[in-house]
């Protein structure tokens, strides 16, 4: 299916993750349709603007409709996916200590090492252990892999953003900012988790079943 | 209880659309109707929410039609009322009327 200049990429991503099959083709087909017609009426920019304006209402929409449907089986995913997530986001740090304390005298030689291991080794590690957590909660949630995982994203990412708000207040040390950052860049590895589930079901699904 | 079920605000008003639009009912007609008659602006997801519950209600029906070039190869869903659908659209419109009669709303509006 071919895009045109107007249909904006990502946006059909969001929408393609978001809404169910066939929905999902009717709803990117009415909204390319209808862009097509503002791009000649007001050019491209504007069928661009108004294509986003669509894709962020319908996405609301999408997740108060999937919640509506299934808010039990959602809250569940949502409460066990923040335990989970509790528990993951503790290993790289257990991992790290316990690979420190087993292996000081390599570490020592090699502090470069231990360095790198103990700062973005970290950072990149976190990043994984909440994609599988993404990727888990979506495994879990069939036919609506993204809602409680892009639920508690936000929720995560939130809670990190007024919490280090008012830590930065209360202590006037704007490093505490980082904790915002490092934790929203989470919250998209949860989301990406996630959606790499959704794709590789819709893939498979798509794939027709031997007779 | 669902024979004396009656329509949302939101479904009232996109069930009329569809009775407006007979056979031309698909997202883009159905979201634009609305907007011209009631002045106020509709995402083509609360449209496709709105129809898709009343489907699952039994009030409305749907049908694919053919793939088109400017809906980047897609086909339109096309929409029309069941018998069933009309009856709930004649229940509520009854409620409706019979909530408003004797308030003279009609002459203060116009």
């Amino acid at each position: 299916m071919s895009q045109s200049r107007h249909t904006p990429r990502v946006a059909v991503l969001l929408l393609n993750l978001f809404a169910q099959g066939e929905e999902a083709a009717s709803l990117l087909g009415d909204l390319s349709e209808e862009s097509f017609e503002v791009a000649a009426k007001s050019g491209t920019a504007a069928a661009r603007q108004w294509y986003w304006r669509q894709t962020l209402k319908t996405l609301a929409h999408l997740f108060a409709c999937d919640f509506r449907n299934a808010p039990w089986s959602t809250s569940a995913l949502l409460i066990g996916g923040f335990l989970l997530s509790r528990f993951v986001s503790s290993v790289p740090d257990r991992i790290l200590s316990a690979m420190t304390d087993k292996y000081l005298f390599y570490w020592s030689n090699h502090f470069h090492a231990y360095m790198f291991l103990a700062t973005d080794g970290m950072l990149i590690s976190h990043l994984i252990a909440v994609t599988l957590v993404g990727s888990t909660i979506a495994l879990a949630a069939k036919g609506k892999e993204m809602l409680a995982p892009t639920a508690l994203a936000l929720v995560l990412a939130g809670m990190a953003v007024i919490g280090s708000i008012v830590v930065t207040a209360k202590t006037a040390d704007a490093s505490f900012l980082w904790i915002a950052a490092v934790q929203s860049s989470n919250s998209f590895a949860m989301v990406a988790g996630a959606a790499i589930v959704r794709m590789r079901r819709r893939s498979a699904q798509a794939q027709p079943r031997p007779a | 209880m669902r024979d004396r079920d009656h329509l949302g605000e939101f479904e009232h008003i996109v069930m009329l659309a569809l009775l407006r639009l007979e056979d031309r009912a698909y997202g883009v007609t159905v979201r634009r109707e609305i907007e011209l008659r009631t002045k106020r602006e509709v995402s083509i997801g609360a449209v496709y929410a709105t129809l898709d519950r009343l489907e699952s209600k039994g009030y409305v029906k749907s049908h694919h039609g053919e793939p088109t070039p400017e809906r980047g190869g897609r086909s339109k869903r096309f929409f029309r009322i069941t018998a069933q659908g009309l009856a709930a659209v004649h229940r509520t419109h009854g409620a409706l009327r019979s909530m408003a009669s004797g308030l003279g709303l009609a002459r203060s509006h116009s």
